[in-house]
């Protein structure tokens, strides 16, 4: 049996027609083609500051939101790769379980309070003065010292180069000796 | 042109970028966890948990410790079991080789789990469906490489036409062995006539928990279809005997 082209798309479209009637639903196939979920999507070049390798990422924004994370393949660094960390870095940003209030917990309470958060910093600066004023040590015997015993800080591999800056100077200033890095605990 | 992710185990630092960069991904729920005495969690290949590196303690020929990883997932073979075995369909092969799955057609009968010669398939008991890994069909076929594969820092794991991983692979191995790594093999070549995840080991695939000789689930379906054609075929016969038999008594 010799089949023309046109037999051909002949045949085709009576078959399509008779499955439309019977109710065939002929999309289906492409059902099967998922869809990028990063297409069209903004990309937005930044670093990773887990750890000092600083890798850079990629995030993939989409209508305001971050719909995915991944290596910068143009970074010369990491050339597109992430570890485990890095490649959860949207839970940063969008876990279910983040804080996002101020959580207050008064001396011998059981219960947490949601402060405001501007309640929270005025509450740590005064606190701070006040351990700093009650604990300053001017001189050791003769020689001066300008330091507090009662205060250390824990820095986060989380913040960044400036704001890790900001962290020591504002511990320098207040007279603080233990300077701590998360990273070494 | 058959695609396939090709393993290195002896690349592998076991940073686990891969079986997150595949949660992310995918969207994959985190699962309970609990301390084994490893680092390795969580405990197994899951409906949630696509791929997960595998960490082995084993004791080598000259008393030394080693610590292999394994980033184990679905193997995509060529005589795939829990495709032959899908009653509708909702297991199917992309044209480049993987074996993926429609979640729409599945209807929960788990036949694929019990199948899958490398226990990958999992049923997932909130949505009542089996999920595996799909390797990334969204990815590959944007002309990306699947999520785990772009997140590798060590180059462990690579995506490509088979053919070519494989000729990668074999040169590997002989670079092993040329060190000293005796155990150095390939494993998926010609296992299931062929996976389309194939790995580099340095040890027997028994050590990192992979079956030496996997078997085809429904192999076993022709000799056991002849012998009860046969049994059925005696126990004709043997009736047929019987009441001729009693047949012969009653006319006397």
């Amino acid at each position: 049996m010799s089949l023309t082209r046109r037999d051909f798309l002949k045949g085709a479209g009576t078959g399509a027609a008779l499955g439309g009637a019977v109710g065939v639903e002929l999309g289906s196939a492409e059902a099967y083609v998922t869809e990028l979920k990063t297409k069209g999507a903004k990309e937005v070049p930044s670093i990773c500051y887990y750890c000092a390798v600083g890798c850079g990422i990629k995030a993939s924004v989409a209508d305001g939101k971050v719909v995915a994370i991944q290596g910068d393949p143009e970074h010369p660094i990491n050339r597109g790769t992430l570890c485990s960390k890095a490649q959860a870095y949207i839970q940063v940003l969008q876990h279910p379980n983040r804080l996002t209030k101020a959580l207050y917990r008064a001396p011998g309470a059981a219960e947490w309070q949601e402060k405001p958060l501007d309640w929270a910093m005025e509450q740590i600066a005064q606190r701070i003065k006040a351990t700093r004023d009650a604990t300053f040590v001017e001189k050791e015997g003769d020689v001066p010292v300008n330091r507090t015993e009662a205060i250390a800080t824990l820095g986060s591999a989380i913040i960044a180069n400036e704001e890790a800056y900001l962290l020591a100077k504002l511990g320098r200033g207040l007279g603080i000796v233990p300077m701590e890095h998360q990273a070494r605990i | 042109m058959a695609k396939a992710i090709l393993v290195d185990t002896s690349k592998c630092i076991g940073c686990r970028g891969c079986q997150v960069a595949c949660k992310q991904w995918h969207g994959l729920q985190a699962e309970s966890t609990r301390f084994e005495g490893t680092y390795e969690n969580p405990p197994d290949l899951s409906a949630r948990t696509w791929r997960k590196v595998r960490f082995i303690e084993t004791v080598g020929e000259d008393g030394r410790l080693r610590w292999r990883f394994i980033s184990d997932a679905c193997k995509h073979c060529t005589d795939a079991s829990c495709l032959a075995v899908c009653p509708t369909g909702a297991l199917f092969r992309r044209p480049w080789g993987a074996v993926d799955l429609d979640q729409e057609l599945c209807n929960g009968c788990r036949y694929c789990v019990a199948a899958c010669p490398f226990g990958v398939v999992t049923f997932n008991e909130e949505t009542g469906r089996v999920d595996k890994c799909l390797m990334c069909p969204d990815r590959v076929e944007a002309g990306l490489a699947p999520s785990c594969v772009t997140t590798c820092p060590t180059g462990a794991l690579s995506f490509g036409d088979r053919d070519q991983l494989l000729s990668q692979a074999k040169k590997r191995v002989a670079e092993l062995q040329a060190k000293g790594e005796k155990g150095a093999q390939l494993y998926g070549e010609r296992e299931l006539s062929g996976l389309h995840q194939i790995f580099v080991l340095q040890e027997r695939p028994q050590v990192y928990g992979q079956p030496e000789q996997p078997q085809f689930a429904v192999a076993s379906v022709f000799p056991s279809s002849v012998t009860s054609v046969l049994a059925s075929v005696v126990m004709g016969v043997a009736a047929l005997v019987a009441f001729r038999e009693r047949g012969g008594k009653g006319e006397e």
